[in-house]
């Protein structure tokens, strides 16, 4: 009881403050704008990498289409990814220094294309200050969903989840540019699994949006 | 928003009407020209066309062996303009005028005519500072009747311009344009003459003595669609509107200047109507939809259509109008146009839309603005939702606020010497184009002490005694101006300060008004902030630009029922 009294005690001006404070200024202010930057019907051309093989890097070029019910929520109805893969000194010296076969089982997992489809939510859209002199809308998006992954090696089909966020930029009605991290979760085999990370950087094409 | 607001619908229609822009330049390309010297490089924005038939080489004229010991430098080099010529009859309150004036003239050193050729040289090589120091001392040695007088004379001209001195070089084409010594010279220095216009400039020498007093059968179109367009306000001024439509008929229906015109009349128009018709209102309209207009024209226009509307209590087609005002992106807008609209969306009854604006002029970028207006009205929006003590407030602030220049009203002060009411007054109108005059002035007078090795002493002094004589008469046109414009800003003080307290004394009954037994608070209205096209940025102090005609306030009534 007596606690209880102590601490109502040291409340009180906080709460007579905010108080008073409500007295003297009431109400909220918020800027409401109409949305600046709406999606619809999204064509996306995009370059990345898959950077995280030891034994290979791949350069990944990529081409998808997304459709957006809404300003948080789209379906990334379809995704394409092909990857150059690029051998990594390692993998040079331990085929030269060490014998070790080009048939090794971790040299088959390399990528070399996958397809896919994506569920994206939008949570977050924003604006920041560009050197103090223009506005630069943007928003954050985690997505997530289902690939198929062919990697090196015969009857090399391996199903994978996707997960990953991403933050686009917007340039205009009509254009963006996307920065994508997600990662495929491979079911290389009955018991193991491989993670494949794809960093990529694209360009937007935005149709159908209303003004 | 009282009646006042017409006549600051014509007020800030005539800033528009004034200082008319010049953006189109006369294809002056096939004008004679002096030949440029040979081996003299052409300059960008030198004019650069050789000439046909152009003015004999100075080695060829003869610049008078006798002539220099008689010729005058005030007559010869000084441009007597209108502006001189009323500065020496105001008191001078510079010393150094003063004594440039008692000393004897200096006598008239004989020039070499190849002086010319190599300050033209100079000039077409981009030196400018080389160039117009031999150009004087040339034009002070040479006849007037000599052919290429008028042409040095602008060459002068264009260098000082290129060098800052845009008032000098001013001076030089507006006495270009009055003696008309040289007929293949006066386009060109009516061209540069006009480009001047766009900046603070001495609205007599050039507006009313060079364009609005032209004989325009010569000119080029365009320039003289420009001094049509000049002579027509300048007509318009003085209440001939017969007269004006003379010059105005002359203008094509293409043109930036019609459409200037077209604007100007409406202007005048409303100035003699008591209640604007519809069509009056339409012709502003359209005007602000005209493309040929610049943007802060069509603005203006624009805000006229607003205002006119306002008067006639169509909100909803104020709000419209409101809306044609174009601003650049990021551009904070101006201060007296958000009031207005907050007037606008009170009288439609959205408060919180009103309050939501008026946080915008709480923004730095109007922080310094002088809106008495808008304490009023906030504290109007906080009483009609019942908020007495916020209200009381609001009402208070303007006081607390303006407390010296209402003090120094009281007093009788010289209201000049209050910040804030001679703030106010700079802000617009004739006053401010006279102060920016003013300080265009300083600077050039200051930028001219740079000069003053490479234009030698005779040139020197004599810009040195003409940016003076200029100084102190553009001071004394500011001066006055002033004095009348701080008397309005007063005046609106004084007319917000005393509704302010008769607002207090309403908000302090109603503070200790008894609330009956029962008494319900009216239920909240449906106000629906955000739809599902919107995104809500909440405000925590912070002004974005690109948000200042978006806030909103989300308040509730916290008033009664009548019946309980």
């Amino acid at each position: 009881m007596r606690y209880a009294l102590l601490i109502l005690l040291f409340l009180a001006p906080g709460l007579a403050r905010a108080q008073a404070e409500a007295l003297e200024n009431p109400g909220a202010v918020s800027a409401i704008q109409e949305r600046q930057y709406r999606m619809n019907h999204e064509l996306y051309l995009g370059v990345g990498v898959l950077p995280a093989d030891a034994f290979y890097k791949g350069l990944t070029g990529s081409v998808s289409y997304t459709y957006h019910f809404s300003d948080t929520f789209a379906w990334q109805v379809g995704r394409g990814t092909y990857s150059y893969n690029i051998q990594t000194s390692l993998r040079r010296q331990l085929e030269r220094d060490f014998d070790v076969a080009p048939t090794a089982s971790a040299f088959e997992d390399q990528v070399q294309w996958m397809v896919g489809s994506d569920l994206v939510w939008s949570p977050l859209y924003g604006k920041t200050a560009v050197l103090n002199s223009s506005v630069l809308h943007f928003e954050a998006f985690l997505l997530g969903g289902g690939t198929v992954v062919k990697i090196d090696r015969q009857d090399g089909f391996r199903p994978a989840i996707n997960l990953g966020l991403g933050v686009r930029m917007f340039s205009g009605k009509t254009l963006s540019f996307r920065l994508d991290v997600t990662n495929n979760v491979v079911f290389a085999g009955a018991s193991r699994i491989i993670n494949v990370p794809v960093v990529q950087l694209g360009t937007a094409f935005n149709f159908g949006a209303t003004e | 928003m009282t009646s006042r607001s017409l006549i600051a619908a014509l007020a800030s229609a005539a800033l528009v009407v004034s200082p008319a822009t010049a953006p189109a330049q006369s294809g002056g390309g096939s004008l004679p020209m002096p030949p440029p010297p040979s081996g003299a490089k052409a300059t960008p924005g030198a004019a650069s066309k050789p000439a046909q038939g152009a003015p004999a080489a100075a080695s060829g004229a003869k610049p008078a062996q006798g002539t220099p010991a008689t010729a005058k430098p005030g007559e010869a080099g000084a441009p007597a303009t209108g502006t001189e010529g009323t500065a020496a009859t105001a008191p001078a309150t510079d010393k150094k005028p003063e004594a440039a004036a008692e000393a004897p003239p200096p006598v008239p050193q004989k020039v070499d005519p190849g002086v010319f050729d190599q300050a033209l040289k100079d000039y077409f090589d981009g030196k400018p500072r080389a160039a117009a120091g031999p150009l004087y001392a040339w034009l002070q040695a040479a006849p007037k009747t000599d052919d290429n007088y008028a042409w040095a004379q602008y060459f002068l001209a264009r260098s000082l311009i290129d060098l800052g001195l845009t008032h000098a070089g001013a001076s030089y084409l507006a006495r270009i344009a009055r003696e008309r010594s040289n007929p293949n010279v006066i386009p060109r220095a009516l061209d540069t003459l006009k480009d001047l216009t766009d900046r603070p400039h001495d609205d007599v020498m050039i507006d009313e003595q060079v364009f609005g007093a032209l004989d325009l059968g010569f000119l080029p179109e365009e320039t003289g669609a420009y001094a049509h367009y000049q002579q027509g306000l300048v007509d318009l001024r003085v209440g001939n509107e017969r007269w004006a439509n003379t010059h105005f008929a002359k203008l094509s229906e293409t043109t930036a200047e019609a459409s200037h015109a077209k604007f100007a009349l409406l202007v005048t128009r409303l100035k003699q109507v008591k209640e604007p018709s519809d069509e009056l209102i339409a012709d502003f309209l359209g005007l602000s939809k005209d493309e040929k207009l610049t943007r802060e024209a069509r603005n203006e226009a624009a805000l006229a259509v607003a205002r006119l509307r306002y008067e006639r209590q169509d909100y909803t087609g104020a709000l419209e109008a409101y809306n044609l005002v174009k601003l650049p992106e990021l551009d904070p807008g101006r201060a007296s146009l958000y009031l207005e609209e907050a007037w606008t969306r009170y009288k439609l009854g959205e408060p919180r839309a009103s309050l939501g604006i008026l946080t915008t002029l709480d923004a730095p970028s109007f922080r310094d603005e002088f809106l008495p207006d808008k304490y009023l009205l906030r504290a109007l929006i906080y009483r009609d939702l019942c908020h007495y003590l916020p209200a009381k407030r609001a009402a208070k602030e303007l006081t607390r606020r303006f407390a010296d220049s209402l003090e120094a009203v009281r007093n009788r002060d010289d209201l000049t010497q209050d910040i804030r009411l001679r703030r106010a007054a700079n802000s617009h109108g004739g006053t401010q184009r006279a102060s920016r005059f003013v300080e265009t002035l300083d600077l050039e007078g200051e930028r001219l002490g740079r000069y003053a090795g490479s234009f030698g002493d005779r040139l020197f002094t004599h810009l040195t005694k003409l940016y003076d004589l200029s100084r102190a008469e553009a001071v004394r046109v500011y001066d006055a101006r002033l004095a009348e414009a701080v008397r309005q800003e007063a005046d609106t003080l004084l007319r917000a300060a005393e509704q302010v307290r008769l607002m207090e004394y309403e908000v302090g009954l109603k503070l200790y008004e008894r609330v009956k037994k029962g008494a319900k608070l009216v239920a909240p209205e449906d106000e629906q902030l955000l739809t599902p096209d919107s995104v809500a940025f909440r405000f925590d102090g912070e002004y974005w630009n690109d948000e200042l005609k978006s806030y909103r306030v989300s308040i509730e009534s916290r008033c009664i029922e009548e019946t309980p």
